[in-house]
């Protein structure tokens, strides 16, 4: 067997894709390394959910023979990835990271996880994650069957949720890229916190046939990984339309942001308080860097701020009740119990009593929201802001209440992307731009639908200027 | 500190998911209580916008 360099842990796709290609070690041998190292330091991070190694080393053995005979399936070929635990596998318990669901176990893949299967990747594992996403509202980071998400940047730190072991997986080199979900914040929140690229894509171009459906109209699966062109090149995998999925858009994806407006061309809709006064004090050197970094490229920052809505309360009126329906048996049997938060518990019970006006007000509403986004994106081309407004929460640090909060009379600037974001189903993409307390922050950018190449190649840009991306946590 | 349900709603940004850091102070002791109390702080929200008649809900999800 062949000796891994521990540099291939942190590589991005590319790099590990080309060194496979040219015969330095064998996929075999990578897979198994990735392995290893995955249930080593896993459960420290309690990042895992289930290994996958017995089926991973034999994709892996089938890769070395396709290399072998230059039977060659893309950039995805022979690289390991984990899936975050909402996602069907075969034969293998799917748990939701939810005690009532410890034993579910399907008949059939996820449509992603056979996309990434027919473009050669290989599955190691599934990722550990919020009990249900955390739908009902949780309280605390341990809400999930595999405990807190610990931040490979520091344990005494989450690692954001609810695509916890997504992120920490990637952050701490257990694999190359991940699969996360968001409704609301999920892929957003634990890539800013453990400072890794993750993608946020418009809602209906990835198919959610085979995840657990939290909210069927605002969910969305997409790819944590170690740059912006490491999630074009999973989108790209992914992405296509699906006839087993009703939200399909029924679009595909091809990586090229090559073919887009350079960032000198570009304006950029911000709102400065966001990244002075509505940040944690420490961050605010990391942000405004970033700011001088975007600025340098060229492009034209633009103050904005977003069209006047009660986001949260939009948002989460339309997820109570979509999980209430979703949820009923659960809720209704009483095994909903069995889940870890109190408050998670209590959102859940709650919500199956919510009205059918106020969902429909909030739809109705959100029918605004959408018109309005569309006509913000002719006046710029992104937005920008912050990923969260400081580093990772401490580990028991009660998530429904405190946080920062900004002097009073402080302006809203973008306040509310995140809700309005999923609301209008507008892509995200998250990148790390620095460092506060030691631990990673994250900018995020925000498009029109279907805009992930501009996006990507706005990250690129940024990604070429800096190397934030390219940190590692201490001892890993 | 006990809020009033329009103070909650102001304060509420997402119930669940990835939890936004939201101003509200301690929550009842009540946990199903509290959840109630912000779905009503949610519907006070979004009654303070009026809707043009013709506006129907986003079933037909086009982003």
């Amino acid at each position: 067997m062949a000796a891994i360099p521990n540099d291939v842990f942190f590589a991005t796709v590319t790099e590990l894709n080309a060194r496979l290609k040219a015969k330095e070690f064998k996929d075999e041998d990578l897979i198994r390394a990735f392995a290893e190292r995955l249930v080593q330091l896993g459960p420290r991070y309690n990042a895992l959910a289930l290994p996958l190694a017995q089926d991973a080393h034999r994709k892996a053995k089938l890769v070395d023979q396709e290399l072998k005979i230059d039977r060659l399936r893309g950039p995805l070929q022979g690289i390991p990835y984990g899936a975050k635990d909402l996602l069907a596998y075969k034969g293998k318990p799917t748990t939701w990271g939810a005690k009532p669901y410890a034993g579910q176990v399907f008949d059939y893949n996820a449509t992603v996880v056979d996309k990434l299967d027919a473009a050669g990747a290989v599955i190691t594992s599934k990722l550990a994650m919020v009990e249900l996403a955390g739908g009902g509202g949780y309280r605390y980071a341990s809400a999930s069957l595999t405990g807190p998400g610990l931040n490979p940047w520091d344990i005494t730190r989450w690692s954001g949720g609810s695509s916890s072991g997504s992120a920490t997986a990637v952050a701490a080199g257990l694999v190359t890229f991940a699969l996360g979900s968001e409704t609301s914040g999920s892929i957003v929140t634990p890539a800013s916190y453990c400072g890794v690229t993750g993608l946020r894509p418009t809602y209906g171009l990835v198919s959610r046939h085979g995840a657990m459906a939290l909210s069927w109209t605002l969910d969305k699966i997409g790819p944590l990984a170690h740059s912006a062109e490491d999630c074009g090149l999973v989108l790209q995998a992914i992405a296509g339309g699906d006839s087993k999925d009703p939200g399909s858009a029924g679009t595909g994806f091809y990586y090229s942001p090559q073919y887009m407006r350079p960032v000198k061309d570009l304006k950029i809709g911000y709102a400065a308080v966001d990244f002075a006064d509505r940040a944690e004090e420490s961050a605010r050197p990391a942000f405004q860097a970033a700011l001088a970094a975007i600025r340098d490229a060229g492009a034209t920052l633009v103050e904005t701020t977003l069209p006047k809505f009660p986001y949260g309360p939009i948002l989460s009126t339309v997820l109570a009740g979509e999980q209430a329906s979703s949820f009923e048996a659960l809720i209704s049997s009483g095994k909903v119990e069995e889940l870890a938060d109190r408050a998670q518990i209590a959102g859940l019970k709650a919500s199956l009593e919510l009205p059918a006006k106020d969902y429909l007000k909030a739809m109705r509403l959100r029918r605004l929201v959408q018109e309005q986004f569309r006509d913000l994106f002719t006046k710029v081309d992104v937005l920008l802001a912050p990923g969260r407004p400081g580093p990772a929460t401490k580990i028991d640090q009660p998530l429904d209440r405190g946080g920062y909060q900004p002097p009073s009379g402080t302006p809203a600037g973008l306040q509310g992307i995140v809700q309005a974001g999923n609301l209008a189903g507008l892509p995200a993409l998250v990148l790390p731009c620095g460092f506060a307390e030691n631990l990673p922050v994250a900018l995020q950018l925000v498009g029109a639908p279907f805009t992930e190449n501009q996006l990507l190649a706005i990250g690129h840009d940024f990604q070429t200027r800096t190397d934030w991306h390219k940190r590692r946590p201490p001892e890993l | 500190m006990k809020l009033t349900r329009r103070q909650l709603a102001a304060a509420v940004c997402a119930t669940a998911v990835a939890p936004a850091q939201t101003n509200q102070a301690a929550p009842p002791a009540d946990d199903l209580q509290t959840a109630r109390e912000r779905l009503k702080a949610n519907a006070e929200a979004l009654a303070q916008h009026d809707l043009p008649a013709g506006t129907e809900p986003a079933f037909q999800f086009q982003p």
